[in-house]
């Protein structure tokens, strides 16, 4: 089983666009009573660490024509590393739960109920580091890596809801960064629920194959009242410092033309010498 | 690069070198502070409100169940029978972000395509056993929870290693298993007193009040824990691979 794998094969799992969140039933009163009680009594420290909400786009790293727009929710660990909890979207979505008719014979018409589910869904993990940080890692580890350099240039890789004049300084750090992004859900092949192996992402660039699609930017710009045009965010931009160096270990597809894939192998487990 | 490789070549990221085991880096600047703040002011951030519980639990890699570690689960609740949990290493705000789990029902366990259902893990033994938690919660609040939760199956991919001294997220994502009633899963008792130590509460004595959560009659349906029965672990191994071609738009 690999992250690179076809569609899994059709099961209610593997939807399709029409049934993007998973399967199952509405949450019970029970189940709510026990989420409050738990909110009062419970600090939830880490979560709240996540103090920023930064919304962008990834591609897979061995098929770049695979592309989703990704919402960030960063938590500071310090100066030079970030961590991001990644969701789909950072609005919940109506979904259809299913028909009722009436009565069991009756001739009227099914009639569709439509839920609001009111959660995103956490589609993978991504890890930030500053130059530095990532200097120091080894070649191998690096080649799982990607550059923000063009990302946050072009506008693409920005705060949601944040004025560019507050953000601004943020951004010019995160252009000089590297991140690892394992994402645990793919969403944009329709999956209902989280099937297979994680699979590794890559970030976009300017050239073929690795630009953005132009009707994912615009989607995301018009729901998010971004520019990130010529005009725009990437005029803002211009002036922004650019990395003097990009490693050439991160970004491993341009040099190569391959692409990370994941892979689940079964494995001897290990053997351990019994206590003395 | 697999998941089961051996402990990684000395850095500044792997365990060892001068500075403990938090991330090697700058203290936060102001200026970052002062961006947080101004940004969580007009941002909505959902995914955080959306987080309503927080577990604390144990589990083991799937391709060397003997290496474990304590987790701290942020549970959000996508419907009945899914819950979604980012997957930290304690419970302070200087926590690391080291997985994802997801869990869902036994019905939608059952769906799953065999291939699939090997990746997942059964929760009644966790349950049953005292060792998964939710800190400060009552008792009696939590037991319809615990009932539900011991029928259901979970995907955990542990993405930092940290047991292992990791500075740094390094490496392929590993697999993570549940501990179970087997000599081969069963988690290292200096663990759970560490963990009981801190919350000032007793697993045994949990699990002796948990005599009444049903265990389900097949606690391996399909191909659930699937290590169990094939003493096979699985890693996770990351390979360069051709990129995929598409044909040109006529």
């Amino acid at each position: 089983m690999s992250s690179s794998d076809q569609n899994p094969a059709a099961t209610p799992a593997s939807g399709g666009p029409a049934e993007p969140a998973p399967p199952g039933r509405p949450t019970t009163v029970s189940s709510q009573v026990l989420d409050v009680g738990a909110q009062l009594v419970q600090a939830l420290k880490p979560v709240r660490q996540m103090k920023q909400h930064a919304c962008s786009f990834a591609l897979y790293a061995y098929d770049l024509h695979r592309q989703m727009e990704v919402h960030h929710f960063v938590s500071r660990l310090n100066q030079d590393v970030l961590q991001c909890a990644v969701y789909d979207s950072d609005k919940p979505s109506a979904r259809l739960i299913g028909t009722r008719r009436r009565r069991l014979f009756s001739a009227a018409p099914a009639r569709r109920a439509v839920t609001k589910i009111t959660v995103v869904m956490m589609a993978g993990v991504e890890y930030i580091v500053s130059d530095t940080i990532f200097e120091g890692l080894p070649p191998d580890e690096q080649r799982l890596w990607h550059s923000h350099a063009y990302e946050v240039k072009a506008g693409l890789w920005t705060d949601v809801g944040v004025p560019e004049s507050l953000q601004s300084s943020e951004m010019a750090s995160l252009a000089k960064t590297y991140s690892k992004f394992w994402c645990t859900w793919q969403v944009d092949r329709g999956d209902a629920l989280p099937l297979g192996a994680p699979a590794l992402m890559v970030s976009p660039h300017a050239a073929e194959p690795g630009r953005a699609r132009g009707e994912l930017v615009r989607g995301r710009d018009e729901r998010y009242r971004i520019d990130s045009s010529a005009g725009g965010l990437k005029a803002a931009r211009v002036e922004m410092d650019e990395p003097e160096w990009i490693n050439p270990n991160a970004d491993y597809w341009r040099l190569h033309r391959k692409g990370f894939a994941v892979d689940v192998v079964q494995a001897e487990m290990k053997r351990h010498a019994p206590f003395p | 690069m697999a998941s089961s490789d051996g402990k990684p070549l000395p850095t500044p990221a792997s365990a060892g070198a001068a500075g403990g085991t938090a991330p090697p880096g700058q203290p936060t600047t102001v200026a970052s502070k002062v961006l947080d703040m101004g940004a969580a002011a007009m941002q909505s951030l959902r995914p955080v409100k959306q987080v309503k519980q927080h577990v604390c639990t144990l589990a083991l890699y799937a391709h060397d169940p003997k290496r474990q570690v304590e987790t701290h689960h942020y549970v959000s609740r996508l419907n009945q029978d899914f819950l979604q949990c980012a997957v930290y290493d304690s419970d302070r705000a200087d926590a690391r972000l080291i997985g994802v789990e997801y869990i869902v029902s036994r019905k939608i366990f059952e769906s799953l395509p065999a291939e699939e259902q090997r990746l997942w893990h059964s929760h009644a033994h966790e349950i049953k056993s005292g060792l998964w938690t939710s800190p400060h919660v009552p008792t009696p609040l939590e037991k319809a929870e615990l009932d539900h939760l011991a029928t259901t199956f979970g995907k955990f991919w542990c993405t930092w290693q940290v047991d292992r001294g990791d500075r740094l997220p390094l490496g392929a994502p590993a697999l993570m298993v549940s501990p179970q009633a087997d000599p081969a899963a069963t988690v290292r008792p200096d663990l759970v007193r560490k963990r009981d130590d801190r919350y000032g509460f007793s697993t045994e004595e949990l699990r002796a009040a948990r005599f009444d959560v049903e265990a389900p009659a097949e606690e391996h349906p399909g191909k659930a824990d699937y290590w169990l029965r094939h003493r096979k672990g699985f890693a996770v191994d990351v390979v360069p691979h051709e990129m995929k071609r598409h044909a040109p738009f006529p």
